[in-house]
């Protein structure tokens, strides 16, 4: 089976043809146009601006996608696209889109769960997967476990009460004042920082439930920058790392708890943030400590894009395309 | 009206007793800084209002929306805005948040609504929450 997985929830325009044989999924062609330039200057992504520059850059992205896969529409046999959740003008024009190519094409439609696209991005490394499986994920607007009991029973365990993983993250870098996206200026600068300098409240890592809450965090990096003297290199060098391993130690104490507690064989990750190096590592290794099959996707794969899309959709039900919305508040 | 808050829970509380008070059509329009406590307050109202889901941060996605089991018959509708991340206006009224405005089945609250002031009601109820020494808040109501 040949699918075309159109993505556009947020601030990258993707497109990709990915081919399925057996159990192997092979990425025939990928194309991602990120915005993230664009939105650097405003700090965050501008809901209409994304969504004129997804309308500018969709059809050139399809295109190049399909001519990199030496793919022909007719030999494509499902669209498979993004229809939540996300900023809704910016769903709006992927999910057009897809209906369109869909109706031209004669194509059957599936709509899919971007969190769960994002799930589904571990199904391209080809490694065999041992259910039952707890999945962390974490990006911008989320951060949730997931059971998944086969390749399409999933279900929400354990979530965050207020802010996500990767919200955290921007909000620090901005009380930091140390740039945008935060994720990745926090990683850098923590390198060069002393994790222990500080020590922040990790929210509810003892709680008996499987819930997240980083607003807390948030409030305890606000509380020691109007307590510090100066706020020089070297301080926020060592908050960012600070902060970066309350924020881990949480995530992955939560996920080993989750996983001892519904007795999976597999611990994965997924989601913007699975891109945060010491959050790869360290799941990794306390996976294994405790003895758990564990797997995450490659770098590339971790953000937005439209493979694992394709993914989804090999596993989702297709649907006339008049019955699709957009649905922005869409949740796992 | 003037408030102390103590901590987040006396936050949250203040904010399901407004709620109470409220008929469904009003805009409450919040601001304060970063960990001031405005998801906290915002988390009060939606249980005051009846949202059973849990209220997550809408920065992100900028508006969520949720179905309050209200006592308030009429009330439909409890729409959670996060203007943190927008520069102005436009980026709201982008997405469609202003057609729940002034609407009699829902309730609608902004946070950092002095972003969007320029489209802000009149009768938008301000709601400005400072921050004091540690855990302590000082919250202003302003009908």
């Amino acid at each position: 089976m040949i699918i075309l997985g159109i993505e556009s929830s947020c601030d990258e325009t993707a497109a990709a043809v990915v081919k399925i044989s057996g159990r192997r999924f092979d990425i025939l062609g990928h194309t991602i146009s990120s915005q993230i330039n664009i939105h650097k200057k405003y700090g965050g992504v501008v809901p209409e601006v994304a969504a004129r520059n997804h309308i500018i850059n969709i059809i050139p992205v399809v295109e190049q996608t399909l001519h990199q896969a030496k793919i022909q529409p007719k030999q494509i046999n499902r669209v498979a696209v993004t229809y939540g959740p996300g900023l809704i003008t910016s769903l709006m024009v992927g999910l057009e889109t897809a209906k369109t190519l869909s109706f031209a094409w004669q194509k059957p439609i599936v709509a899919i769960n971007h969190m769960r696209a994002h799930i589904y991005a571990n199904w391209l490394e080809n490694k065999k997967i041992i259910f039952p499986v707890m999945c962390l994920v974490v990006s911008g607007g989320h951060t949730e476990l997931v059971l998944i009991k086969d390749n399409s029973k999933f279900k929400k365990v354990g979530q965050t009460l207020d802010d996500a993983a990767g919200e955290a993250f921007d909000k620090v870098a901005k009380l930091l004042d140390v740039g945008y996206p935060g994720g990745p200026v926090i990683s850098r600068l923590a390198k060069t920082g002393n994790a222990k300098a500080f020590n922040l409240a990790r929210p509810m890592i003892n709680a008996n439930n499987l819930d997240f809450s980083f607003s807390g965090l948030k409030t305890s990096v606000l509380y020691a920058v109007q307590k510090a003297k100066r706020t020089d290199q070297k301080f926020k060098a060592d908050m960012c790392a600070s902060f970066q391993q309350a924020a881990i130690d949480v995530l992955v104490s939560k996920t080993i708890k989750a996983a001892q507690q519904y007795k999976v064989k597999t611990i994965m990750l997924s989601g913007g943030v699975s891109a945060n190096l010491l959050l790869r590592q360290t799941l990794s290794e306390q996976a294994g400590y405790f003895g758990f099959e564990f797997l995450m996707p490659r770098i590339d794969f971790c953000t937005d894009n439209a493979a694992m899309v394709a993914v989804a959709g090999y596993f989702g039900q297709t649907k006339p395309y008049q019955k699709i919305k957009v649905d922005p508040n869409l949740s796992l | 009206m003037r408030y102390f808050s103590k901590n987040a829970k006396e936050t949250y509380n203040l904010g399901k007793k407004i709620a109470l008070t409220l008929k469904g059509g009003e805009i409450l329009a919040l601001s304060g800084n970063l960990g001031a406590g405005k998801t906290v307050f915002s988390k009060g109202v939606a249980a005051g209002l009846g949202v059973k889901a849990v209220i997550t941060s809408p920065t992100f996605v900028l508006m969520k929306i949720y179905h309050p089991k209200s006592k308030i018959l009429t009330l439909k509708k409890f729409v959670h805005i996060d203007c943190y991340r927008v520069d102005g206006p436009m980026a709201i009224e982008g997405i469609g948040a202003t057609d729940y405005f002034n609407q009699s089945d829902s309730v609608v609250l902004i946070e950092w609504a002095e972003k969007i002031k320029k489209i802000l009601p009149p009768s938008a109820i301000k709601i400005k929450i400072k921050i004091l020494k540690e855990d302590k808040r000082e919250i202003n109501i302003i009908k």
